[in-house]
């Protein structure tokens, strides 16, 4: 199917079920919970420790930063673009920082980490929106860029900031009892919420992924709503990037392999599709909490990392089949 | 090519040579050979050139399946893991098949002794099913082509550590050391096996009616299908030709390096895209000559064989590869801008050009499934 023949189908959908872009995840976020329902009770069965606020810590800590990703994913993919560049954006971002670690300022490496990934975002948003580059081609050049820049400045080389106490807080320290990337989690989840479902930007946001020339028409800057949704993924994935190497205390230019894709899966999974103007950022919370439930299971199951990628690739692919057959019933 | 060029005018050549004689690529590919020979006394040797050519081999193979499925508005991101999942599955398969008759062919140190021809048949078999399934996947089932070709992405490089248990094979045997190593009148074996590719791909799409169908299809997909073509048919056989160049491309370039593992070839989708984009390829289908994509595989390894000439480290040219393809983007877009107003008669002045972008801004078109 080409653009417009999918941007068709969904207009026709749009117009004669009387399911809006807002309303109908509220079917496909019953079915998830209940996937998720039925995952976690599998879990306890094979194992009875499954069922434990700390298993649910480490699988929460385990997503936290692809998630995180995955809420600047869900916008750009409702935007109707795509981001595929977000592991060089974390790797680019984390190095420049990283770059910065002798001055022993926790708030100069964030503030230059997250810079940076507002900056990537920035540049995708712009080839895409003002140069009309396609976005899976831009994203795409932009990930190979990032990382060739990341090796560049870096000299191949790993930085360690364990000597910055308060920057390893960042992935390792308790703050109310609770882990902070899992507190970051909550308040990413928070304000990506309120900004698609609340505001002025999230209507804009559905209205230019659902139709862009009735959007336009409409009076919205859709190249403005696209350069935004860009600069949120980059800094989304600078944030996440940010979090893993505090966790680890440690970062390096090849860091992060593949992230797209488990971001892309999230995504996917939760129900955003890639024609535009539909997806949720609870479908994603969703998602990314079944996925880190499966892998969990997986691993308890000890089935290596490779088989769970497969696993994870044909996820995928059951969850975008069933969508695309309701979309074709609908027409 | 003194005495060829300085026939490009005369009516008397043949249109073919015409047509190659006023293509940018061309010249790209002779300021290359100028601009090589005169900054490194090595790159006009033999060796040099045949080890250039060769690897143009591999990536012209890849980006001429990549060609196929562009050109009917698809995308195949998954070519790079079929290249080195079809081979790992041809080595695996020999392996066991030895085993089931009591031989033994996988000897001290993961060495692969068994007969090369029983590899490369399933080599070649194994990257046409995964086109098929692709195809099917993109064709029948209404999968995004990127969405299905990046989850066999995923699961095919997964199951490539899955299959060689993360441990390289290494490749012996007379075949392979012919498919890699001899040269021809100064051309290496691999080349020819692209070039003969591309005769066919010729062949196929100049010369049939079903080649024909598929500019259609890229063109216009719903007017192709109106005009009773089945399109389904020839976006899994494009996506068919894709795996099975992937495969043909594991051959060549595992029988160079003697050896195959899981994590071969990542990021060779992305050279092959960007070859693709600037022999000329357009993205949303229905434009673009195979020809072109292998004479743009040639310019791209001589680029890449110069900046290692002059010492660039490989992080520069993966930076290089990124802002090439980016460029080319960039370039065939505002080209197809200045053709549409040239056909439609318009004049090109900077006041268009100012004009346009700014058109071109308020009006573009949503591109998600490329």
């Amino acid at each position: 199917m080409t653009a417009s023949q999918e941007s068709q189908a969904d207009a026709r959908l749009r117009k004669s079920g009387g399911a809006s872009g807002l309303r109908r995840p509220n079917t496909e976020i019953l079915s998830r919970l209940l996937i998720l329902v039925l995952l976690v009770v599998i879990g306890q069965v094979i194992s009875s420790s499954f069922l434990s606020l700390e298993n649910f810590k480490i699988i929460l800590l385990a997503v936290a930063g692809i998630t995180i990703v995955a809420f600047g994913m869900t916008m750009v993919v409702i935007s109707g673009e795509i981001d595929l560049s977000v592991a060089g954006v974390a790797v680019l971002s984390g190095i420049s920082g990283a770059l910065l670690l002798e001055t022993e300022s926790t708030a100069l490496v964030v503030a230059v980490t997250l810079a940076v990934g507002l900056l990537l975002g920035l540049v995708n948003g712009v080839m895409v929106a003002w140069i009309g580059i396609p976005s899976l081609i831009a994203t795409l050049a932009m990930l190979g860029i990032a990382r060739a820049l990341a090796n560049i400045v870096s000299r191949g080389q790993a930085y360690y900031p364990d000597k910055l106490e308060s920057f390893l807080w960042l992935g390792r320290g308790d703050l109310l009892g609770l882990p902070v990337p899992i507190l970051l989690l909550a308040v990413a989840a928070g304000i990506a919420l309120v900004l698609t479902r609340l505001t002025l930007f999230g209507r804009k946001l559905y209205a230019t992924g659902g139709n862009a020339t009735a959007a336009r028409l409409s009076g919205i800057r859709t190249d403005r709503v696209k350069i935004a949704v860009f600069m949120i993924c980059g800094f989304s994935a600078a944030l996440a990037g940010m979090l893993e190497s505090a966790r680890l205390a440690y970062i390096n230019p090849a860091a992060f392999p593949g992230m797209e894709l488990s971001v892309l899966a999230v995504t996917v999974l939760g129900g955003a599709a890639l024609a535009g103007g539909s997806g949720s950022i609870t479908g994603t919370l969703l998602a990314a909490l079944i996925i880190g439930v499966i892998n969990s299971l997986l691993n308890q199951m000890g089935v290596s990392i490779y088989l769970q990628q497969v696993v994870t690739a044909l996820i995928i692919l059951a969850v975008v089949l069933p969508g695309l057959k309701q979309r074709l019933l609908a027409k | 090519m003194s005495a060829s060029t300085s026939g490009a005018g005369a009516p008397s050549l043949p249109r073919p040579v015409v047509r190659l004689l006023r293509d940018p690529l061309l010249w790209l590919i002779v300021l290359i050979v100028v601009i090589g020979a005169a900054s490194s006394p090595y790159f006009l040797t033999p060796l040099n050139i045949a080890n250039t050519i060769r690897n143009a081999a591999a990536i012209g193979l890849l980006s001429l399946g990549m060609t196929m499925v562009l050109l009917t508005g698809r995308i195949d991101l998954s070519v790079a893991a079929t290249m080195v999942f079809s081979v790992i599955v041809g080595v695996v398969v020999t392996v066991e098949l030895g085993a089931l008759f009591g031989e033994r062919w996988l000897v001290r140190g993961n060495s692969f002794a068994g007969p090369p021809g029983l590899v490369i048949a399933i080599t070649l078999m194994t990257g046409l099913v995964v086109g098929i399934v692709n195809g099917i996947g993109v064709a029948y089932l209404k999968v995004a082509s990127f969405i299905m070709t990046l989850v066999a992405l995923t699961a095919l490089r997964g199951l490539n550590y899955i299959l060689t248990t993360g441990h390289p094979f290494y490749l012996k045997g007379a075949t392979f050391n012919w498919i890699g190593d001899s040269v021809y009148l100064g051309i290496p074996t691999g080349f020819l096996i692209a070039l003969a590719v591309l005769a066919a791909m010729l062949l196929f799409l100049r010369g049939s009616v079903a080649g024909r169908r598929f500019y259609a299809i890229g063109g216009n997909e719903y007017a192709a299908l109106y005009a009773g073509i089945k399109t389904a048919r020839y976006v899994v056989l494009a996506f068919a030709i894709s795996g099975l160049c992937a495969a043909i491309a594991g051959v060549v370039l595992t029988s160079r390096l003697k050896s195959v593992d899981a994590p071969l070839a990542s990021g060779y989708e992305l050279t092959a895209i960007a070859i693709a984009v600037i022999a000329g390829v357009s993205l949303s289908g229905g434009v673009g000559s195979p020809l072109r994509a292998l004479l743009a595989s040639l310019a791209f390894a001589g680029a890449l064989n110069l900046l290692g000439l002059w010492g660039v480290s490989t992080w520069y040219q993966n930076l290089a590869i990124g802002l090439v393809l980016l460029i080319a983007v960039g370039i065939a877009q505002a080209r197809q801008r200045i053709l549409e107003q040239k056909r439609s008669g318009g004049r090109i002045t900077y006041a268009w050009l100012l004009d346009s972008w700014r058109r071109y801004w308020n009006d573009k078109r949503q591109s998600v499934d490329t």
